[in-house]
């Protein structure tokens, strides 16, 4: 049974996030979300002329993201460069952003979306996206909404919003880890992973409470993007 | 990608049909074969339609992972081979993910005990290769490495450290995850798309389950809600059994 999360959280609290935009300034859209010891910076160029050329699609954009994990973002130095797991990631990301994204205002044309995780306590991923979504509309792009992702997870019994590497890690509990991104405003499931233990019924009770926390993400985003264009004008 | 039929099957899906007149979650003919690789400790070859694969397990000796010094390994790999689809992009974007997803359903099934592995703690451990080839891809390419892995992993028989004794792996079979892969065109559901249907879909999902949800991927561009997944994992459970009985009368037969 797990009972008391092991940071002392509710079950449903998020980890401390802080969120800004525009921290690359040479890119057309940057941003940056930390979510507890979890941080990702994110930068978008483009529309431009796609290359290589074969990827070009006459009737809509398409997006070329590349995930990364930083050598000194984990206790271990992780080895610099795309590993299968980054790959894997990137076309993930992709595919939330692919939704958000109106490509078909943008035939032929293409996105470049760079992430870098600087600091690694689970949920990469999910932080990576949100910061990523937050980067796409400091670039002005055209967008359906913004991403809002987070971890949702099973441990012992319990369902847990935001799970630390800790968390993920107690492997006697069955811990159960399912990132999950939303367009909040459209109820639409544009990311869902998982990989343990759940029942049918408990995986529904997990994705409920993955909208909870997309929601709280969602206000935070919304925020920052806010106080950028008060900013600037 | 081709771009025949393209059209057709999202017009007629909207109507909850499928272009070769099949139900929404019926599995196309699945046939598996064990025991085709002569080199290999345990082999699979499968096909669901026209989409085949091939899977080879080795096990070798090795070091255990620093960080788990009393379990052996698993490792899985797939192969989207250049001969196998007529469709230019596809080796690209599937071969990783189709690996790692056959990787998790597997793992987390917990199917193999990776602590009967260990020969001495820390210094040696029999470590499992699963390596999957497609022969032919012609749509879903993750239920058919799922089912290869575990066609290959249950009929596979390796020389115990030291001895002459050919053991089967330490595997409790009550927890084989089953892959099921739906995909989501217009606002249809439908199991087992194939390739035309995939190049037409919005948005796929793979599911593996045993008693519980082992794994899930979500795919494509598209989107799903949270009662269309709920309706895939429920078709999941639902199918599993007929899956779980021709994978077993296939590796008991050979």
């Amino acid at each position: 049974m797990y009972e008391k999360r092991l940071d002392n959280r509710g079950f449903d609290e998020l980890r401390p996030m802080e969120a800004e935009t525009g921290v690359v300034p040479n890119a057309k859209g940057s941003a940056r979300f930390r979510i507890g010891n979890t941080e990702a910076i994110a930068a978008v160029y483009g529309p431009e002329e796609v290359k290589p050329k074969h990827f070009e699609k006459f009737d809509r954009g398409i997006i070329m993201c590349k995930y990364d994990m930083l050598p000194f973002s984990v206790p271990d130095r992780a080895k610099p460069g795309f590993d299968r797991r980054d790959t894997e990631i990137s076309q993930v990301i992709t595919n939330a952003l692919s939704r958000a994204i109106r490509l078909e205002e943008m035939p032929r044309s293409m996105i470049t979306v760079r992430v870098y995780v600087t600091q690694a306590d689970a949920g990469t991923r999910c932080a990576s996206l949100t910061a990523a979504s937050m980067a796409c509309a400091d670039a002005g792009l055209p967008m359906r909404d913004l991403v809002a992702a987070v971890a949702a997870g099973y441990i012992g019994g319990s369902v847990c919003l935001d799970l630390t590497k800790d968390e993920e890690d107690l492997h006697d509990e069955g811990a159960t880890d399912v990132p999950i991104a939303f367009l909040p405003s459209k109820d639409e499931i544009v990311l869902l992973q998982l990989d343990g233990k759940v029942g049918h019924e408990e995986l529904n009770e997990v994705i409920k409470m993955g909208k909870i926390g997309a929601m709280k993400i969602y206000e935070l985003e919304k925020e920052a993007l806010r106080r950028r264009v008060s900013n600037e004008s | 990608m081709t771009v025949e039929n393209f059209l057709y099957i999202k017009e007629i899906a909207d109507k909850g049909l499928r272009i070769n007149e099949r139900d929404a979650f019926k599995f196309r003919d699945l046939k598996i074969k064990t025991k085709v690789i002569r080199p290999s400790d345990g082999s699979a070859y499968v096909e669901i339609g026209n989409t085949k694969v091939i899977a080879g397990v080795k096990v070798m000796n090795g070091e255990p992972f620093p960080d788990r010094p009393n379990e052996g390994g698993l490792i899985v790999n797939f192969e989207a081979t250049e001969l196998a689809s007529k469709y230019a992009d596809d080796r690209i974007t599937y071969s990783i993910e189709v690996g790692r997803v056959t990787d998790r359903g597997i793992r987390e099934s917990n199917l193999i005990d990776l602590s009967k592995l260990v020969i001495e703690e820390g210094k040696k451990a029999h470590f499992v290769f699963v390596d999957i080839a497609t022969v032919n891809n012609e749509g879903n390419l993750f239920d058919a490495a799922n089912i290869a892995a575990l066609a290959a992993l249950l009929g596979a028989r390796y020389k115990k450290n030291g001895t002459d004794e050919m053991v089967g792996l330490p595997l409790d079979i009550s927890k084989l995850a089953v892959s099921h892969t739906f995909a989501k065109i217009g606002k249809s559901i439908f199991f087992d798309p194939d390739a035309e249907e995939e190049n037409s879909a919005e948005a796929r999902i793979t599911i593996a389950v045993s008693d519980k949800v082992n794994s899930i991927q979500k795919g494509g561009a598209g989107f799903f809600t949270a009662e269309e997944i709920d309706l895939c994992v429920g078709k999941a459970f639902e199918l599993r059994e007929n899956t779980i009985k021709l994978l077993m009368d296939s590796t008991k037969e050979a």
